[in-house]
């Protein structure tokens, strides 16, 4: 097997509306900022994966568009896509781009510009894409039964409610642990100077003020849509040895599927029928990952997770699902401060989706954001300890699908 | 490639107009029909790749309610926004990178449920031309056309050959979609005109359908099946966006070629290939095709339709299974191809079948005028 490393990283600012560059040069941007990162020329890379989220720039396959943009003319493009995770996945087809054999140096790059569209509503839940989803059900001759789950569920945010519930009821973590994640998170975010939503010195009780949106969501507790983009460069043990002072070696990744949520769970029945804050495709990804990586216990070896968490319960859920802590119990490492920026296992010191949430950009921000910090080039925020292993995941669907990524120093 | 990799079971749908079937029954089923050609089980299965795009389904996430449909669920799974011969090239990757061993490939589109034609207005620069509103994938190939035509001195009646070739071969084709088994150059000419040259009869139809294809590496296409086919060579390019290319060149698929051909180490493809599958939208564009492909020079891609070499019975047959211009599933399309080729190779290509086939090429593209490109090389253990 060959062995496949980060050798660049890339990405722009976001924020809630970059009116300063059209989508194609935003994402020209996080690509060449991973090519200068990486010291790579353009003409030297050899094939490229992309992605993000289709609909939402209002543009069907835009990498056709800004092939151009990126370099990628007259090499190979593979778009991947798989909503949320839709990053992580474009990661994963790099690293098997690479790793196949079949080529050495592999760009990957996700991006997403909600402001061409009117779509940050789409990342929160709602209507009109239960609306839009309705329609396509009608047409496929669903019951009335799939048709009421479609509409009451809506989206992501919609599951994340019920999810976060399932899991509060299970463990005992209360609202309170939810405004402590998103304060924690919008401090950490202050200090990337990537990150959308900076809140310096924010508290829970600045968070406790927001009014709530659907319980347990506060509306301070819920992520925004960004503009932005974010790229790596993934090169085999040859070039990355040649080329790379600290290359990041990506040991361990898996990307299994879950259940879906609503409503073609089993028996059609909707979110009725599991307990949402499950997910088994998480955990076994990670089993796969770490095996892969000859992680035998995460919670002693990972030194620093960055967890796909648009919303703040996922931040608990995702860090106890991969094995970072004991299950139910991972509200309570956040109220000793084990999950902050100094502490025993940091959690999303980048700020996180929770943050910033361009989400063809999120998933992939997560595996460079652990890149940046194996490689100590996280400036602000850069977490004290040496971080030798470091896990990233990804989440998307209705709540069904995932993808878990183990990188190291070392090989 | 240092691994060898093998197609060791696939299925496809009847092609047609508006199938009286859900979608997620459609994948269903070419799914179950691809593991039971394969004689293995869903829990054989390593990773399964799907292809479509949310567009055409006319959904967000297009893969969302599919995964239990195709059977992976608790597998890796991932999706490929565009043909599904993208998506064969993905899992090729997966089984290539000693992580997986065994994947199953999907591809589909349901034309009747969202109008592809109408969807390739959304892909054109969103900045210019889409405002102008005349830009969408007939009649950015209309201008492709009018331009060979021009350049090479082509005829609208050289063009209409191509139709009559591969819907009449899809006459044969018990899984196609349009079938014309008495077409004439006439009836071509005279079919509806869309955008000039481009007629109903010169483009793809509008078509529902799925396929799914089982790759497995060497060691477990050895257990699965006596007859594998297996992956030679792979290719694929991608060339910048209309506006910055000459369009009536596919320059991205003779990169693609080239790497393929190397990679099987193949030198005169005309003599060496004993069929081709090739994914012509329009049929103007199977000469541009054939050129890319090198079968003939550039601008002779008339010569090889006039006299008859890529005939089902000609010396190097192209599209015996009527290929796009018969059934245009857009998903599906291109990994049906891969589909046929295997079919030919093994010898179980119903009434299109070509005699003594050893070696064959697939073809797949996405984008408007052919921007996307992959090209695989197949062959048996028989030679």
């Amino acid at each position: 097997m060959r062995n496949v490393a980060v050798i660049g990283c890339g990405q722009t600012k976001h924020s809630g509306k970059r009116r300063d560059v059209n989508l194609a040069e935003m994402v020209g941007d996080a690509v060449w900022n991973a090519l200068e990162d990486a010291g790579v020329a353009p003409e030297e890379v050899d094939a490229f994966t992309v992605g993000n989220m289709q609909g939402f720039g209002g543009v069907a396959q835009p990498e056709q568009w800004l092939a151009e943009w990126i370099g990628a003319s007259g090499k190979p493009v593979l778009r991947i896509t798989t909503g949320g995770s839709t990053g992580a996945s474009v990661v994963h087809g790099a690293y098997y781009a690479v790793a196949s054999g079949l080529y050495d140096i592999a760009v990957a790059t996700g991006w997403e510009k909600h402001s061409d569209s009117k779509e940050p509503g789409a990342t929160t839940g709602l209507t009109h894409v239960g609306l839009g989803n309705t329609v396509n059900q009608v047409n496929c001759g669903a019951s009335l039964r799939h048709l009421l789950s479609m509409m009451i569920v809506g989206a992501a945010a919609g599951v994340a409610c019920y999810q976060a519930m399932y899991y509060m009821h299970r463990s005992g973590c209360r609202i309170e642990h939810l405004d402590m994640v998103a304060a924690k998170d919008r401090r950490n975010a202050a200090k990337n100077k990537y990150a959308h939503l900076q809140w310096p010195g924010c508290t829970p009780e600045d968070i406790a003020r927001t009014e709530l949106v659907a319980y347990p969501f506060r509306f301070g507790h819920i992520c925004p849509a960004s503009d932005g983009a974010s790229a790596l460069v993934l090169a085999s043990e040859d070039v990355a040895r040649k080329r790379c002072p600290k290359p990041v070696w990506i040991r361990g990744l898996a990307a299994y599927s879950d259940e879906e949520n609503q409503i073609m769970s089993e028996g059609g029945g909707g979110i009725g029928i599991l307990d949402a804050s499950q997910q088994v495709g998480a955990t076994m990804s990670a089993i796969k990952a770490y095996r892969m990586a000859g992680i035998k216990d995460p919670r002693k070896e990972i030194d620093l997770a960055e967890l796909y968490q648009p919303f703040p319960s996922q931040e608990l859920i995702f860090a106890e699902r991969i094995g970072l802590f004991e299950e139910g119990k991972a509200w309570m490492a956040l109220e000793r401060g084990e999950t902050d920026i100094d502490g025993r296992m940091p959690c999303d010191v980048s700020g996180g989706v929770n943050a910033t949430n361009a989400i063809g950009s999120s998933a992939l921000q997560r595996i460079l954001e652990c890149a940046l910090q194996i490689r100590g080039k996280a400036e602000e925020h850069q977490v004290p300890k040496e971080v030798h292993h470091a896990v990233a995941t990804a989440w998307g669907g209705a709540t069904n699908y995932f993808a878990v990524t183990v990188l190291s120093d070392s090989l | 490639m240092e691994r060898r990799v093998a197609i060791v079971g696939y299925a496809q749908s009847h092609h047609q107009q508006d199938m009286p079937m859900t979608r997620e029954d459609m994948v269903f089923e070419v799914a179950r029909e691809a593991l039971r050609s394969a004689a293995i089980l869903r829990e054989d299965v390593d990773t399964v790749i799907t292809a479509s795009t949310d567009f055409l389904d006319g959904r967000t996430i297009s893969n969302l309610y599919l995964s239990m449909a195709v059977g992976a669920y608790l597998k890796d799974e991932s999706k490929v926004e565009e043909d599904g011969a993208f998506a064969a090239y993905y899992a090729l990757m997966r089984i290539l990178s000693g992580v997986h061993h065994i994947a199953l490939v999907e591809g589909h589109t349901q034309g009747s449920v969202v109008n592809p034609h109408l969807v390739s207005t959304y892909t054109v620069d969103p900045l210019f031309e889409r405002q102008y509103g005349f830009l969408n994938d007939i009649s950015a190939a209309a201008f492709q056309a009018r331009m060979y035509m021009e350049r090479y001195g082509v005829s609208e009646e050289e063009i209409a050959l191509v139709s009559v070739k591969n819907l009449t071969n899809a006459a044969r084709n018990p899984w196609a979609h349009r079938k014309m088994p008495d077409l004439t150059v006439e009836e071509v000419l005279s079919s509806k005109l869309y955008y000039d040259p481009i007629r109903e009869l010169t483009m793809s139809p509008v078509s529902d359908g799925a396929c799914a294809l089982v790759l497995a590496s060497e060691e477990k296409a050895g257990e699965i099946t006596d007859t594998p086919v297996w992956i030679e060579g792979v290719g694929s390019c991608s060339d910048g966006y209309l506006r910055d290319r000459d369009i009536c060149r596919l320059d991205s698929l003779r990169k693609a070629a080239l790497t393929a051909y190397e990679m099987a180490g193949i030198r005169d493809p005309s003599a060496e290939l004993d069929v081709l599958e090739v994914s012509e939208k329009f049929a103007h564009e199977e000469l541009l095709i054939y050129e890319a492909l090198g079968l003939c020079p550039e601008g002779k891609g008339k010569t090889l339709i006039a006299e008859g070499v890529t005939e089902r019975q000609g010396e190097t047959p192209v599209n015996p299974s009527g290929g796009a211009l018969g059934a245009d599933p857009v998903c599906a399309t291109g990994l049906v191809r891969l589909i046929e080729a295997a079919k030919q190779i093994r010898g179980d290509a119903d009434a299109h079948q070509v005699p003594g086939v050893n070696r064959a090429l697939a073809h797949g593209q996405f984008g408007l005028c052919a921007q996307k490109n992959i090209v695989f090389i197949l062959g048996s253990d028989k030679k």
